[in-house]
């Protein structure tokens, strides 16, 4: 055995094993930022790079008082490096990332990191920069990161980054940057009319317990819809400028403006309870405002479009049943389906010929939101009546409208419908005598009336109380008896008066004239009978009773002479006096055979009236 | 004041109803409306609504009966349509839908039909309104004239003697017809069967013997009441007792 021998292979070995042993590189130690000038409400990164350090060191990284510390991480990697049959050689670095944010204008330093091992301490340099006022830049995220493709772009259901959060990201309040309250659009320019989304976001790095009182924005000169509307706190990663978030989504409306120019939103409100139970704490946070630019509808509309027809809607129209019997109601259904504001566009109107009796229709609405986007259907259920039988036409219905993707007006369309009327069960069919449907000159189909059947509602009404029969109103019977009573009281007092006046000089002067007058009367009706001597012996009779009772003396047997001077002593007028005798002789004259004509009879009728009439004047 | 209060109250009372003739013809309007779309519930609870509130009427009562007609309520249909008919709302509408509804009663009265009195049919044939403002219209002017006859002087009052005695000839035969017309209305009353079937007993009394069974829609007349019983009487001069719920006065 030699045992030289071996030992010299076990030497030879060990000297090949410390040839290919890896090659530990020095310590490496710097900082570095990713860019040197950054706006006041800029973030930016610091890298503190340590590399092939002992396990035992501890890094110390720079605190400065003029620089808000954000967010840091730390990574670490390790690697091989193998060239050409030389020993491979391994580096450990670490990575130490700080997001800062600077909190005043000026030159500042960043002072340096301290990296201590056994016995040794590096330290890096120091790092001036300048800070100017507002944003300089992009966020170090965006800056520095490349966009990663996002796998579930195409996944359907699923918004687009864009459409989550807005063309830019949130911008971290400098004050309560661990829970904020976000109010985002999904665009910043529409058109009238066409929907923008609205959302509210909490974003928080502290864990939440609830959220009380959200106050949404006003939205002057929009109209809104909820879109979602979540019950419970759902929160989801989010990396704003690099700092990790939960975000959580509050509200998401659609909201169309009405007019245009540029709209304000206001801040949205709301409390936040952070902590649980006992270490519980509630804040109040409010949002950021917005502005939205609303573009006019471009020029070339086609007339009468309202300017709520924004979007991209189908037309159509359905009618059940198309054949039906007189008096069955025909369903007419307008629909409207597509992407826009579906609760404020109006479908056209339904006409139809004088023969369908058209109601007014009843709206339903169906909303059925995909990607944040109203969208659904508006459908308006019309009853049409026929009145009489018949083939008659729904015209085709037209929907002008603005696409505001295409940037384009269009119409949407529908056919007209063919509606038949027919006679109903029991009703006389238009039929020849052969069986045959009749074809007049025209080719119209007759229109077939059928007897019996209800008849149709009176329109027009004449509203009166229920009546009560005339006898039986509180005015009947004293209208009744009214009359009666007046003539029986009107006989009465004349009866009455008369008796007192016949008890007085004066009353029973008047009877005798009254009587007078009664005998006058019977002789007018005298005067056109046979006998003249009795018409005029009445007719004397009467006036000598006037003349009694007018003069209060006895005045038959009297000369006409002494009866002219008694009238004369009663202060008669002449012409009265002369008339009287005159009377009194062509009575003599009449009774003893002149006088016998008509005409004289009447003459001498009127001269006694005349007498008497108007003597107490 | 008070007292002042109440008579204006009063006095609003009198002069507007419980609606304005607009509210009656809107409300007239949707129960129209109603009963197009079949809603006969809607459209009859409007009409109703009319009547209850003194804005009722031949127009209203024909389109209440016409609804009821409709729904298949005969009894009631035929009710508010004779009620219509005996308030004046004679029409060929009327008849044509009275008609259709005595088609679809049930009851087919056979035998020897009652003939109607002279006076019952006579009334029947005129309208009571007119021939009360008649009478007393000539009432009043003949003895106004009379009057009249007792003030004016000998000779010139013959015209006022011969307008009264024209006046008190319109005003007889006239006033005969309006005793007629209260003699009817005090002594015939008529009515219609509700229910659906409404036994007709000998006495009356539920446990009593029944005679005979009417149907709604069947126009009978009521002679006398007893209790909660009525004694009716078909057109062919069948008799019994019935319950009062049963039947409703025209």
């Amino acid at each position: 055995m030699r045992r030289t021998g071996s030992g010299q292979r076990a030497l030879l070995a060990v000297f090949a094993l410390l040839a290919t042993s890896p090659a530990w590189a020095d310590v490496e130690f710097y900082q570095s930022v990713d860019r040197a000038e950054v706006g006041l409400d800029d973030t930016f990164r610091l890298t503190v790079v340590v590399a092939d350090a002992p396990p035992s060191a501890q890094v110390q990284l720079p605190s400065p008082s003029d620089f808000e510390v954000l967010s840091s991480s730390r990574s670490s990697q390790r690697s091989i490096q193998l060239s050409g049959g030389g020993p491979a050689v391994i580096q450990d670095i670490t990575k130490h990332v700080l997001i800062l944010r600077p909190l005043k204008l000026g030159k500042l330093t960043i002072p340096p990191a301290v990296l201590s091992t056994a016995g040794r301490s590096y330290r890096t340099e120091s790092i001036r920069m300048t800070v100017r006022p507002g944003r300089l830049g992009p966020d170090p995220g965006q800056a520095t990161r490349p966009p990663l493709p996002d796998p579930f772009r195409n996944f359907p259901g699923r918004p687009s980054l864009e459409e989550e959060l807005g063309e830019d990201d949130p911008v971290i309040p400098r004050g309560d940057s661990d829970l904020f309250l976000r109010a985002s659009l999904d665009r910043n320019e529409v058109y009238l009319g066409e929907q923008a989304t609205l959302s509210l976001y909490i974003y928080s790095r502290v864990d939440l317990s609830s959220v009380d009182a959200v106050t949404m924005p006003k939205l002057e000169g929009f109209w809104s819809e909820d879109v979602e509307s979540p019950t419970q706190l759902s929160g989801e990663q989010r990396i704003l400028n690099g700092i990790p978030y939960r975000a959580y989504l509050l509200r998401r409306r659609a909201i169309f403006p009405v007019k245009a120019g540029t709209l304000a939103i206001t801040p949205a409100e709301a409390d936040i309870t952070t902590g649980f139970l006992f270490a519980g704490h509630r804040v109040h946070r409010v949002s950021n405002a917005l502005k939205l630019k609303v573009k006019p509808l471009p020029p070339g509309a086609p007339p009468g479009m309202a300017s709520a027809n924004v979007g991209s809607w189908q037309l159509s129209v359905d009618a059940t049943p198309t054949r039906v019997e007189l008096g069955q109601p025909i369903t007419v259904k307008v629909t409207l389906e597509g992407t826009g504001n579906v609760k404020n566009v109006t479908p056209p109107k339904l006409t139809a010929p004088s023969a369908l009796k058209v109601y007014d229709p009843t709206t339903a609405d169906r909303l059925t939101p995909n990607k944040h986007r109203i969208q659904g259907r508006r459908m308006q259920e019309y009853l049409v009546m026929p009145q009489r039988t018949g083939t008659f036409t729904l015209p085709a219905l037209e929907f002008p409208y603005f696409d505001p993707r295409s940037r384009e007006y269009d119409v949407a369309r529908t056919d007209p419908i063919t509606i038949t009327v027919e006679a109903g069960a029991g009703g006389v069919a238009a039929a020849g005598p052969t069986g045959t449907p009749l074809q007049d000159s025209a080719n119209e189909q007759k229109n077939v009336l059928t007897a019996g059947g209800l008849r149709p509602l009176r329109y027009q009404a004449r509203f009166v109380a229920p009546s009560t029969p005339l006898w039986q109103r509180a005015f009947f019977l004293p209208a009744l008896l009214a009359p009666v009573g007046l003539l029986f009281g009107a006989m009465v007092v004349g009866q009455v008066r008369g008796r007192l006046f016949a008890q007085t000089e004066a009353g029973r002067k008047r009877q005798q004239a009254k009587a007078a007058r009664k005998r006058l009367a019977a002789a007018e009706k005298r005067v056109g009978e046979g006998s003249t001597s009795a018409f005029y012996a009445e007719v004397e009779k009467a006036v000598m009773g006037f003349l009694e009772a007018r003069l209060q003396i006895p005045v038959v047997g009297l000369t006409r002479e002494a009866l002219g001077e008694k009238m004369a002593a009663a202060g008669v007028a002449p012409e009265r006096r002369s008339k009287v005798l005159f009377v009194l002789e062509a009575c003599d004259m009449g009774r003893f055979g002149g006088g016998a004509e008509l005409s004289e009879r009447n003459r001498i009728l009127d001269q006694a009236e005349a007498v008497m009439e108007g003597w107490e004047k | 004041m008070s007292a002042i209060t109440a008579m204006l109250v009063t006095t609003l009372l009198a002069q507007g109803g419980y609606y304005t003739p607009e509210e009656a013809q809107a409300l007239f309007t949707q129960a129209n409306e109603a009963y197009a779309r079949e809603d006969y519930a809607a459209a009859r609870e409007g009409y109703e609504k009319l009547i209850a509130h003194g804005q009722g009427g031949p127009d209203v009562l024909y389109n209440l009966g016409t609804t009821y007609l409709a729904q298949g309520e005969l009894g009631r249909a035929v009710l508010s349509l004779e009620r219509a008919w005996k308030q004046g709302g004679r029409a060929p509408d009327l008849e044509a839908n009275l008609a259709l509804a005595r088609a679809r009663q049930v009851d087919k009265v056979e035998g020897a039909t009652l003939e109607e009195d002279f006076l019952t049919r006579l009334v029947k044939a005129t309208p009571g309104t007119a021939v009360g403002w008649v009478f007393l219209g000539a009432w009043v002017a003949g003895f106004g004239l009379l009057l009249l006859f007792r003030l004016l002087t000998p000779g010139r009052r013959t015209w006022a003697a011969v307008l009264a005695g024209l006046a008190l000839t319109v005003a007889l035969p006239s006033g005969a017809l309006l005793g007629a017309h209260v003699w009817v209305a005090q002594t015939v009353h008529e009515a219609v069967v509700l229910s659906p079937t409404l036994v007709a007993r000998e006495f009356p009394k539920g446990e009593a013997r029944a005679l005979f069974e009417v149907h709604a829609g069947l126009k009978v007349r009521l002679l006398e009441e007893t209790g909660r019983y009525v004694r009716i009487r078909l057109p062919n001069g069948l008799e019994g007792w019935t319950e009062r719920e049963g039947v409703a006065e025209i």
